[in-house]
């Protein structure tokens, strides 16, 4: 039994352009460059990545968001993460108009002591939208403004995702 | 002028936290809420001293400017005072 990971960072989001989207940034740092996708504190925005579930076995997926605060200091964030499924040469369903499952929110609450500090969180996908071994998969990156948890000011700087499931 | 409505008050706090960091103000340091309680508070203390600001005009300016022109000069004697960044004239180069 193994746990294969897969490894998403801001360049390889893909946009709707009739989705709200988040602000593609290349923050050129100190010393090496930090690319991003800022998501708005007001405002739901959306990305998206397209990848293969290679070897999916069984079980949830496991995605660990990496993120930093923009401005803020404080405050928590509320991503939204939804997945939808094609199984290859078995589903007939059109890719162009799939729709996702029940979206997950999995939030976080900034550490405070300085504001752009890196942040981890870890949250586990249930609705996998009948996943099945090399799927493609759909996967959505929102910000839920709106939810009880997103209370902090300012963008939310997402800067990769680490994806993981088991292969029994 | 009567206060802003609830969605120009939400709009301004929408925008205040997309150019905070536009800007180069630093962190925020309260969550969205508490950013959200200062706009309205903004709002309504100048519906409350536009009377005050209104004597403070020397003349002919008060006699002779309209809310919009004097509202406006609050505005950019108070964007001059956070700094070049938000205020940068033709005479600064």
């Amino acid at each position: 039994m193994g746990t294969i990971k897969q490894h998403f960072s801001a360049p390889m989001a893909d946009f709707r352009a009739a989705t709200a989207f988040p602000q593609y940034i290349r923050n050129d740092g100190t010393n090496f460059p930090v690319p991003v996708l800022a998501y708005d504190a007001s405002s739901e925005e959306d990305a998206f990545f397209l990848f293969r579930a290679i070897n999916y076995g069984s079980g949830n997926l496991t995605i660990t968001i990496n993120w930093y605060a923009d401005t803020a200091t404080s405050g928590g964030v509320s991503w939204g993460v939804s997945l939808a499924c094609i199984t290859p040469n078995t589903d007939t369903q059109d890719i162009e108009t799939k729709a996702f499952a029940t979206e997950t929110i999995i939030s976080d609450t900034h550490l405070g002591t300085t504001g752009q500090r890196d942040h981890d969180v870890v949250g586990t996908l249930s609705n996998l939208d009948s996943l099945a071994a090399d799927d493609l998969v759909a996967l959505k990156l929102a910000r839920k403004p709106a939810d009880a948890g997103d209370t902090m000011s300012g963008d939310a700087n997402f800067v990769f995702f680490t994806i993981a499931w088991s292969d029994t | 002028m009567a206060v802003l409505a609830d969605e120009d008050r939400r709009r301004v706090w929408a925008h205040a936290m997309r150019m905070w960091s536009t800007f180069g103000l630093g962190a925020i340091p309260v969550v969205k809420a508490d950013l959200r309680a200062a706009v309205d508070a903004t709002d309504t203390w100048i519906d409350n001293n536009q009377a005050s600001y209104n004597q403070a005009l020397t003349q002919p300016f008060r006699g002779s400017a309209s809310a919009a022109q004097k509202t406006l000069l609050l505005c950019f004697v108070a964007m001059r005072r956070v700094g070049l960044s938000m205020l940068r004239t033709e005479e600064d180069g």
